[in-house]
C-alpha cells in the first residue's frame, strides 16, 4: 500500500465569533481563500486534486448546500475535482484527513484536500434548529449534553483543581505569545479578504493573562464548579486545510511532505466526559503504529477546555514540553470543523521544525468520541 | 424655514449630548462638536467619548442602538464648514458669555444664511448673547433650555429676541414639539428663565426652612413631597439628583442677575454644610452620594442620610406620620395646623406660591406658563397656580400677610376668584389683564381630558369608559387603579365590539393614565387562587382570550394607543391591534413570567406569529419559537417604543409618536386611515417544533440553572412556556392553529396557578412591587 504524506498546511487566521475581524466574512468565503492559497503554496497541480473534503460541526446555513463543493467552486478549483462535508463534529477537519488518507490506499485517488471550516458567528452552536430527539434524551441523558457541563464533569472526575487548569490556560496563553512573536505562524495564516480589509492577524490571543485574572473569573458553566470562560476555548471563526497525498505522488511531483500518517483512529466514550476522548483513541492508534506514547516526541491535543487537555495528558503520559508547543485552542480559538485540519498540519510542521521522529495529534468530540493521528518524520 | 434634515450640536457635555442623542432619536442625523482635546491624538475625542458614556447610562439618553448611529462625533476646528448642512445648530458649551461670543462669530461665518441658531444657556440673557453680532445673526437666533436629561424631560423653554424671526421661532417650537416630543413655554428674556426661576428658589427655601425648623431630612422631603404633588424625591433627593455642585453656581448667576429687590436674594443664604460636602466630594447621586448616600462600607449597603444639625451620616430614618398621608388628603388642613411640621411645609409653600405670582409679567406672560413649566420641568402633578385654587387664593394671601409678607398685586387682585375655570366645557385661565382665557392646545392636539370635559361616555362601568372622538371613531380608556385590567374591562371591551361594527368606523385604546396598563390585576388571581376559584381564574382567561381575538378579527381598525408601561394583558392588548401608534417612550413587554405565569391573552401565540412571520430569523420550527421564548421567558421590557419594535412587541410598521400631546391625534387619524378599504387579518398557520422543541428549551434552561442565573422556580415557569412555544406535541410537519395555542396558553396558566412558587411570586409583587427570585 501507498504511503500517505501531509504536504502541505494552510489556515485563516482564528478570530473571535461575534466582535472578531471574520464575523462578517461568510465560512464558504473564508474556507475557498485558504483552499486556493494551500494550492498555489504547495504548488501542487489543481488537476491532479481528486476530491475537497470539508469537516464542519454545523453544515448547515451558510456553511449548507455541501459546502465542500461550494468552497471547491468558490476557490477556482477544476471542476472536475470532487467536493465532500465531513461531520464529526469537531473532529470533522482530522476525520477529513483520515477519509483521504483511506481512499489513497484504497487506491481512489493520489491527492485529496482535507479542510475544515466553521464560523461559530454566522451558524450558532447547535444550528438553528436544534431539535434533539425526547425518546434518546431519555435512554441516555448525556447525549446532548452541554460541552460545558463535560469539561466540569472531567475535572470533578479527573480531580483537576482550578489553579491547575489556570495554570495550564496561561500557559496555552504564553506560548502562543511566543510563537506570535517569534514568527511561527506567519508562514501558516493566509491573509483574508474581509469589508472591512484584510485580517492577517489571529484575533482570540489575550497574552496578558494572568493566573490572578483567571482567579477571579465566575464559574461559565456551574456556579459551584472550577470552569472559567478563560479555561474553555472560545468561539471563533476560521478555516484550515491540509494537502493530503501518496508519498510517491508528492515524490514524482517535486512538493514538500511534512509528515507521513502512520496510524489513525477514533474511539468512542461515554458523553457526559466527552473530554476523555483523546486517550482511547490516542491509545489504539499507538498500538496501530506499534509504538510507545514515549516514542511521541510533538503532541497537538486540542484545548477544548483545560480540564479536559489535562486530564488526557495525564492519562496518557504526555511530556509538558512536547504538547501544544505554540499553544492551542485555549489561546488560538477552536473553530469547531476547523481544528482537526489544524492540529494534524500543526503537528506535522512542528516535527519538522523541532526535530524528532513521531507527533500525535488528537482531539474529543461532543457526544463521547475521541480522534486521534500519529505522524512520523520523512 | 424647512424641516430640520440635519442638525449639529456644539458642546458634547451632559446636556449637549443629551440634545444631540433626542435629535437622533427623532431619527435626525446629528453632528455633536467638541473642541480639541490637548494632546489627544483622536482630535473627536470629547464628542466621541461622550457617546461611549451615552451608551452606557442608564436611564438610556438612546432609545435604540440605530439612533446612536445617527450622531457623528467631531470637533470645531476641523467641520465647522459641515455647518453649513445643518438646518438647525444648539449651542451648549460653558456658560460663559465670551466663549458663546466667540463661538457665534465662527458660526455665522460658516452657516447656511437663514440656520437657526439656539443657545441651551440657563443662565446668560438673549441680550448679552448677541450683544455685537450681525442682525441677519439676531434675525435667526434665540434660547432654547432643554431640561436634564434631555431624552425625558418634557419641558422646553424658548426665549425669542426683539429681533429674532418670529416665523423662525414658530418653526422650531414645532420641530421641537412634533420632532422632538418637547412642550414648549415661551418665556421671558429673564434670569433663568420660568422653570429655574421658580425651582431654584423652592429648592433653596426648601433647604434653609428645614435647617431652621430643625427637621430631618427625610421629614423634610416627606412633606415637600406627596402632600403637593412633587415627586417623592422632595427637595433634598432633588438636589441630590441635580447635583450639590451646581447650588452654588447656579444661585450666585442668579443672585447677580436679579434686581436687588427680588425675594431670591433673601434666601439665598449661604448654606456652610453644603460648601462642606462639595469639598469632600458628596456632590449628589454622580457622586459617591450627597444628603442621602448608599453606604457601601465592609462590603454592605446601609442607606444613609446627612445629619443637618452635626453634618454626619447615620441611617436613613423613614419619614411615614400620619399626619403626612392625612396632609396629601387635605393640604389646607395640614397647612393651617400648629406643628414644627405643617408651619415647614406653609413656610416652604407659601413663599413659593408668593414667589411664583411675583414672577408675571417680568417672567412669564401667564400663569400657564409658569403652571406648565413646573408640571413637566420639574414634573409636578400641579403647577403652582393650581396649588392656589386648590388651597383657595384668598386664603393663600390672607396667611402670607399673617406672616407679614407682602402679597404679590397678581394674587392680591385675584383673591376673591380662581386662577382656573370651566366654561362651557373649555378650561379657561385668568390673564395678566384680569380677564379668563382659554387654555389653547397646540394645533392639532387632542386630549381625551379635554373630550371628557364636555361629553359623557357612550359606555362606561367601574373599570373603563368609552368615548366618541369624533368622525366615527371611538376611544376605549381603562380607569382601574394602574389601568390594570379586570373582568369588567373584557366585558366593556366585549360590548363595545358590536357597538363600534354597527356604528362607527375605528377604535383606539388608550388613556391618560402615567401607565398605559399594568397588566392584569393580579390582587383578583391571588383572590380567586386563595379562595380554589380555579374556575373563576379559566373563565377569566377564556373571556380575555375570545375578547383579543375578537379585536382582531373584528371588521373594523383597532388601533392602540400606549405610553408609559404596556405589560402583560397590556401588551397582549396591542399585540392583538391592528396597529399600534406609540408614544416614544412606551414600556413594553410580556412580564408574565417574572410573577410565575405565561402570557395567556393570546400573548404567546401573537409573538409567535410575529416572529415567524417576520422573515427576520432563519427558517425551520425553532428560530421564531427561540426568539419568543428568550424574549418572553426573561420578562423582557423595552426601554423605548423604538426597542419594542426590535423585540417585535411593535411591528416596525407600527407607528412611534414623540409627543405625548400628540398621542391622541396620531392614533386617531391612523384608525382612519385603516378605516379605508379595511380587511380583517387571516389567521396565520404555524408549525412548531413540539416535543423536541421543548426538550431544547429546557435544555438551555437547564445551562441557565447551573450557571446560577435561573432558580428553581424559573426552571417550573420556563418549562410551562416551553411546552406552549414549542406547540405541545405539535408534529413539526403539522399546522398549529390559533385556537390549540390558546389552550396551551390556558392550560399552563392554570398549572402554574396552582403552584407554590407561583402563588408566592404573585403576594410577594403585590406586596413589595418587585418580582420574587424564588
Amino acid at each position: 500500500m501507498s504511503n500517505v504524506v501531509i504536504a502541505g498546511y494552510a489556515r485563516s487566521p482564528f478570530t473571535l465569533a461575534t466582535k472578531g475581524a471574520l464575523a462578517r466574512v461568510r465560512p464558504d468565503d473564508i474556507a475557498a481563500q485558504v483552499v486556493a492559497a494551500l494550492v498555489e503554496r504547495t504548488r501542487v497541480n489543481p488537476q491532479d486534486i481528486e476530491d475537497l473534503i470539508v469537516g464542519c460541526a454545523f453544515p448547515e446555513g451558510e456553511q449548507g448546500f455541501n459546502v465542500g463543493r461550494m468552497i471547491g467552486l468558490l476557490s477556482g478549483l477544476p471542476q472536475s475535482v470532487g467536493g465532500l462535508t465531513v461531520n464529526r463534529f469537531c473532529g470533522s477537519s482530522m476525520q477529513s484527513v483520515h477519509i483521504a488518507a483511506g481512499s489513497i490506499q484504497l487506491g481512489a485517488g493520489d491527492v485529496f484536500i482535507a479542510a475544515g471550516v466553521e464560523s461559530m458567528t454566522r451558524v450558532p452552536m447547535m444550528g438553528f434548529n436544534p431539535l434533539p430527539n425526547p425518546a434518546l434524551n431519555a435512554l441516555v441523558p448525556a447525549a446532548y449534553i452541554g460541552m460545558g457541563d463535560t469539561a466540569e464533569n472531567v475535572a470533578n472526575k479527573w480531580h483537576i483543581s482550578r489553579a491547575d487548569q489556570e495554570a495550564f490556560a496561561v500557559r496555552s496563553q504564553q506560548r502562543a505569545a511566543a510563537a506570535t512573536e517569534a514568527g511561527h505562524f506567519t508562514a501558516e495564516i493566509v491573509p483574508i479578504k474581509s469589508k472591512g480589509g484584510v485580517v492577517d492577524k489571529d484575533g482570540c490571543l489575550r497574552p496578558e493573562t494572568t493566573a490572578a485574572a483567571l482567579s477571579q473569573l465566575k464559574p461559565a458553566f456551574d456556579k459551584d464548579g472550577t470552569v472559567t470562560a478563560g479555561t474553555s476555548s472560545p468561539l471563533t471563526d476560521g478555516a484550515s486545510a491540509v494537502l493530503v497525498c501518496s508519498e510517491d505522488y508528492a515524490r514524482r511531483n517535486g512538493l514538500a511532505p511534512l509528515a507521513r500518517i502512520r496510524s489513525v483512529a477514533i474511539a468512542g466514550c461515554a458523553p457526559e466526559v466527552m473530554g476523555i476522548g483523546p486517550v482511547a483513541a490516542t491509545t489504539k492508534a499507538l498500538q496501530r503504529a506499534g509504538i510507545k506514547i514515549s516514542d511521541i516526541d510533538v503532541v497537538e491535543l486540542n484545548e477544548a477546555f483545560a480540564s479536559q487537555s489535562l486530564a488526557c495528558a495525564r492519562d496518557l503520559g504526555i511530556r509538558d514540553d512536547i504538547l501544544n508547543i505554540d499553544g492551542g485552542a485555549i489561546a488560538l480559538g477552536h473553530p469547531l470543523g476547523a481544528t482537526g485540519a489544524r492540529i494534524v498540519g500543526k503537528a506535522a510542521s512542528l516535527l519538522k521544525r523541532v526535530g524528532g521522529r513521531y507527533a500525535l495529534a488528537t482531539q474529543c468530540i461532543g457526544g463521547g468520541q475521541g480522534i486521534a493521528t500519529i505522524l512520523e518524520r520523512i | 424655514m424647512e424641516a430640520i434634515r440635519k442638525a449639529a450640536v456644539i458642546g458634547a457635555g451632559v446636556m449637549g449630548a443629551g440634545i444631540a442623542a433626542q435629535f437622533a432619536n427623532a431619527g435626525v442625523p446629528v453632528l455633536l462638536l467638541d473642541i480639541v482635546p490637548e494632546g489627544s491624538k483622536d482630535r473627536n475625542a470629547l464628542a466621541a467619548s461622550a457617546i461611549a458614556k451615552m451608551l452606557k447610562t442608564e436611564p438610556a439618553p438612546f432609545m435604540s442602538a440605530r439612533a446612536a448611529k445617527l450622531v457623528s462625533p467631531g470637533n470645531i476646528e476641523d467641520h465647522l464648514a459641515q455647518l453649513a448642512e445643518c438646518d438647525w445648530i444648539v449651542e451648549a458649551v460653558v456658560e460663559r458669555l465670551d466663549v458663546k461670543q466667540a463661538l457665534y462669530a465662527k458660526i455665522d461665518a460658516v452657516r447656511r444664511p437663514g440656520t437657526a441658531i439656539s443657545s441651551n444657556t440657563s443662565t446668560i440673557p438673549l441680550r448679552l448673547l448677541i450683544q455685537g453680532l450681525s442682525d441677519a445673526f439676531a434675525r435667526d437666533f434665540l434660547i432654547t433650555h432643554f431640561f436634564n436629561p434631555p431624552r425625558y424631560m418634557r419641558l422646553l423653554e424658548i426665549v425669542a429676541g426683539e429681533r429674532t424671526d418670529p416665523q423662525l421661532t414658530q418653526s422650531i417650537a414645532d420641530f421641537a414639539d412634533r420632532a422632538l416630543g418637547k412642550s414648549i413655554v415661551h418665556c421671558k428674556d429673564s434670569p433663568g428663565f420660568i422653570a429655574n426661576r421658580l425651582g431654584v428658589y423652592w429648592l433653596q427655601v426648601g433647604v434653609i426652612e428645614a435647617l431652621d425648623a430643625g427637621l430631618t431630612i427625610e421629614e423634610a422631603d416627606a412633606i415637600v413631597g406627596k402632600p403637593m404633588g412633587i415627586p417623592n424625591t422632595g427637595v433634598f433627593g432633588l438636589i441630590d439628583l441635580v447635583g450639590l455642585d451646581l447650588m452654588p453656581h447656579i444661585n450666585a448667576s442668579l443672585a447677580k442677575a436679579l434686581p436687588p429687590a427680588d425675594a431670591f436674594h433673601a434666601a439665598n443664604r449661604e448654606l456652610p454644610l453644603v460648601k462642606k460636602m462639595i469639598a469632600e466630594g458628596y456632590t449628589g447621586r454622580k457622586g459617591k452620594g450627597g444628603f442621602y448616600r448608599l453606604n457601601r462600607a465592609g462590603g454592605g449597603k446601609l442607606k444613609e442620610s446627612i445629619d443637618l444639625t452635626t453634618g454626619a451620616y447615620r441611617p436613613q430614618v423613614k419619614a411615614e406620620l400620619p399626619e403626612f398621608a392625612a396632609a396629601a388628603k387635605d393640604l389646607r388642613k395640614f397647612l393651617s395646623s400648629d406643628g414644627k411640621f405643617s408651619r415647614y411645609a406653609w413656610r416652604v409653600l407659601g413663599q413659593t406660591l408668593r414667589y411664583a405670582a411675583s414672577l408675571i409679567p417680568e417672567a412669564a406672560a401667564d400663569i400657564n406658563a409658569i403652571d406648565e413649566a413646573m408640571r413637566l420641568g420639574y414634573n409636578w402633578q400641579w403647577g403652582p397656580f393650581e396649588l392656589i385654587d386648590k388651597l383657595g387664593a384668598g386664603w393663600v394671601a390672607d396667611k402670607l400677610e399673617k406672616d407679614g409678607l407682602s402679597v404679590p398685586p397678581l394674587l392680591h387682585a385675584s383673591r376673591d376668584k380662581s386662577f382656573y375655570r370651566q366654561d362651557a366645557g373649555r378650561r379657561q385661565f385668568l390673564g395678566a389683564d384680569g380677564v379668563y382665557h382659554d387654555v389653547e392646545r397646540p394645533a392639532g392636539v387632542l386630549m381625551l381630558e379635554d373630550i371628557k370635559r364636555t361629553s359623557k361616555p357612550v359606555l362606561k362601568n367601574a373599570s373603563a369608559s368609552l368615548w366618541d372622538i369624533g368622525d366615527g371613531v371611538l376611544c376605549f380608556e381603562f380607569t382601574s387603579k394602574s389601568n390594570s385590567l379586570d373582568d369588567q374591562i373584557i366585558a366593556l371591551l366585549g360590548k363595545t365590539i358590536p357597538l363600534v361594527q354597527e356604528k362607527y368606523k375605528a377604535l383606539v385604546i388608550y388613556n391618560e393614565g402615567r401607565n398605559f396598563s399594568v397588566g392584569a390585576n393580579l390582587g383578583l388571581a391571588i383572590f380567586a387562587a386563595n379562595i380554589a376559584a380555579f374556575g373563576e381564574i379559566d373563565k377569566l382567561l377564556a373571556a380575555g382570550q375570545q375578547t383579543y381575538c375578537a379585536l382582531k378579527y373584528a371588521p373594523f381598525p383597532v388601533v392602540s394607543a400606549p405610553a408609559g408601561m404596556a405589560l402583560g394583558g397590556g401588551c397582549e392588548l396591542l399585540l392583538h391591534s391592528d396597529a399600534v401608534q406609540a408614544h416614544a417612550e412606551s414600556y413594553i413587554g410580556l412580564v408574565e413570567c417574572g410573577v410565575g405565569v405565561v402570557p395567556a391573552w393570546g400573548g404567546c401565540k401573537e409573538m409567535l406569529t410575529r416572529w415567524s412571520t417576520s422573515g427576520m430569523v432563519p427558517r425551520g420550527p425553532m428560530p421564531a419559537a427561540s426568539k419568543v421564548f428568550e424574549t418572553v421567558s426573561t420578562a423582557t421590557v423595552s426601554k423605548s417604543a423604538a426597542n419594542a419594535q426590535e423585540l417585535l412587541y411593535l411591528r416596525p410598521s407600527d407607528r412611534i409618536t414623540m409627543n405625548r400631546y400628540r398621542l391622541l391625534a396620531d392614533a386617531k387619524a391612523l384608525a382612519l386611515q385603516l378605516a379605508a378599504n379595511y380587511v380583517a387579518p387571516k389567521p396565520v398557520e404555524l408549525k412548531l417544533p413540539g416535543t423536541s422543541g421543548k426538550l431544547a428549551f429546557d435544555m438551555a434552561v437547564d445551562g441557565f440553572y447551573h450557571r446560577g442565573l435561573a432558580t428553581d422556580h424559573d426552571r417550573v415557569v420556563a418549562d410551562a412556556l416551553a411546552g406552549v412555544l414549542s406547540g405541545g406535541t405539535a408534529d413539526p410537519i403539522d399546522v398549529v392553529t390559533e385556537e390549540q395555542l390558546l389552550n396551551l396558553e390556558r392550560g399552563a396558566f392554570m398549572r402554574l396557578m396552582k403552584t407554590e412558587g407561583t402563588l408566592a411570586r404573585i403576594e410577594h409583587m403585590l406586596v413589595t412591587g418587585k418580582p420574587l427570585r424564588n
